[in-house]
């Protein structure tokens, strides 16, 4: 349990450097793909709801506290969400399919963008205009579901690598 | 089904911890809480890790940035050329314009302005966050930065420091749409405020809306709001000027000089002295004289005292007559 956290909390990190540091040299129209959303995303589609709810709330302080004008706990919740979502969808989706996790990546890259964009709007000192919601998630959705196969396919085989115990498998 | 509950708790603390967690940053707002701590912390073990990978990624993303600039290229070469037309033009009236500058320095014997006094430092990331546009520079308070002070770059203003830990600061870049900063004109002095829209242009609500603005006038920072940027860094160019849709708003855009895209060195304004107003010339000298004058003193017992005065003098120049009446009557009697 202990290396699987470890280990996780290292993709957090990598995932939080790449998206800051190597994503603002490469991104396209002013918009790169949110990476710790994509974690959360394949955590919660292969572990369930309640790691899900673990790794979300993790990306989202992290998210937070490299943020510097929306107050913290806004991704939190943003996240949080997210995770819990998926890992409770888990179940109805089919297993093997591949066309899931790729829209399950761009609705949740549309929906968690313009989810955090319209409480910070709300909570915050940030004045997000609608033209700028819906360009923005729009960007996130595309660039999430573009990276998703590289990025889930990670996820999944550090899952496969550091399994959780059977005593808290999932639901 | 006991997981399924277990998932049901947790979601519920979660969120009740995110609430609770928004709440505190909310209610120690000005940057001195203590989440505002812990994100300095996060700022400074992070910034070498991500000072890391810019050094090594940069090449890679001017490469990308070159590839997507070949579209622009022709776009970019024409309006380069109508510009160094003008410039050049520009050049010729702006020699007299110096020399016609300096002399009436000389006669106004006003001080040059003060250089200012700059820390470099180089971007290592973007902020995380994808409605907020920001950067980490790889300097500090170890360097003398503070909160608030102004970065530039060659071209112009790229923003200020709104987080400042011992290693590395965060900025709020211009094009931020919390961004503001009081601009004027540089050739007409039309002052207002710049304001960021979340990329380019930036907005200029320009204070008199009946103001004669032109495309590819510049604007500059203007020190009337505050100070709180120092006077004459550039801004950009106005892109487009809209009519009045209102008597009090106008639209016009801005095209800044900074390229966002491509921030690696900037500037931060340690120093941007103002300078003292110089004392009069020659005001040891000046002579004042303050009347004594006991203070509180009562209007009626000054008129009675006046006119008291006034009673004695008249009762003496009456003596003074009779004397010389006196005097001067034998003299009239042979």
């Amino acid at each position: 349990m202990i290396v699987r956290t470890a280990a996780t909390g290292l993709l957090l990190v990598t995932a939080v450097v790449i998206q800051t540091a190597l994503f603002p040299a490469l991104g396209l129209g002013g918009f790169r793909p949110n990476l710790l959303l994509l974690v959360v995303l394949g955590v919660a589609l292969r572990d369930g709801a309640l790691p899900g709810l673990r790794v979300g709330f993790a990306a989202g302080l992290l998210t937070d506290l490299l943020t510097t004008q929306a107050p913290v706990g806004l991704a939190v919740l943003v996240l949080t969400g997210i995770g819990y979502t998926v890992g409770v969808a888990r179940p109805y989706l089919a297993p093997g399919s591949v066309t899931a996790p790729l829209l399950l990546a761009f609705v949740s890259g549309l929906l968690g963008t313009a989810g955090y964009g319209v409480l910070s709007a709300l909570l915050g000192e940030s004045r997000v205009t609608f033209q700028l919601l819906v360009q923005a998630s729009l960007g996130v959705a595309v660039f999430n579901t573009l990276l998703a196969p590289v990025v889930l396919g990670l996820v999944r085989r550090l899952s496969d690598r550091f399994p959780i115990e059977s005593s808290t498998a999932l639901s | 089904m006991y997981q399924r509950r277990k998932a049901r708790v947790l979601l519920v603390v979660l969120i009740i911890t995110a609430l609770v967690l928004i709440t505190v940053d909310f209610r120690s707002g000005g940057g001195d809480g203590p989440l505002d701590r812990l994100r300095g912390a996060v700022t400074a073990v992070a910034r070498p890790i991500q000072d890391g990978i810019a050094t090594l990624v940069r090449p890679l993303g001017d490469a990308v940035g070159g590839v997507t600039d070949i579209f622009s290229v022709r776009a970019d070469n024409e309006r380069l050329r109508v510009r160094l037309e003008t410039l050049e033009q520009r050049t010729r009236s702006a020699l007299d314009l110096e020399r016609e500058n300096s002399e009436l320095r000389q006669l106004l014997e006003i001080r040059d302005r003060a250089e200012l006094v700059t820390v470099g430092a180089r971007t290592v990331a973007l902020g995380a966050s994808d409605f907020e546009w920001t950067i980490t520079i790889d300097a500090g308070t170890d360097a003398g930065i503070e909160r608030g002070m102004p970065v530039i770059n060659g071209d112009g203003l790229v923003g200020r420091v709104v987080q400042a830990t011992p290693n590395a600061s965060r900025v709020l870049l211009t094009i931020d749409p919390t961004f503001f900063a009081a601009v004027r004109t540089s050739t007409t002095g039309e002052t207002g405020t710049i304001q960021g829209r979340g990329g380019e242009p930036l907005v200029f609500a320009v204070t008199d809306p009946a103001a004669e603005l032109e495309v590819g006038q510049e604007l500059v920072t203007s020190a009337y709001s505050n100070g709180q940027y120092p006077e004459g860094i550039p801004i950009g160019t106005i892109a487009d000027v809209g009519e009045s849709t209102t008597a009090l708003t106008r639209d016009v855009t801005v095209r800044p000089f900074v390229d966002f895209t491509r921030l690696h060195e900037v500037l931060v304004i340690i120093d941007a002295p103002i300078q003292p107003l110089p004392p009069f010339r020659d005001s040891d000298d000046l002579d004042v004289r303050v009347p004594d004058v006991e203070p509180f003193v009562d209007i009626d017992d000054l008129q009675r005292q006046v006119e008291e005065e006034a009673e004695a003098e008249r009762e003496a120049d009456e003596e003074t007559d009779a004397e010389v009446e006196g005097e001067g009557s034998p003299e009239d009697d042979p």
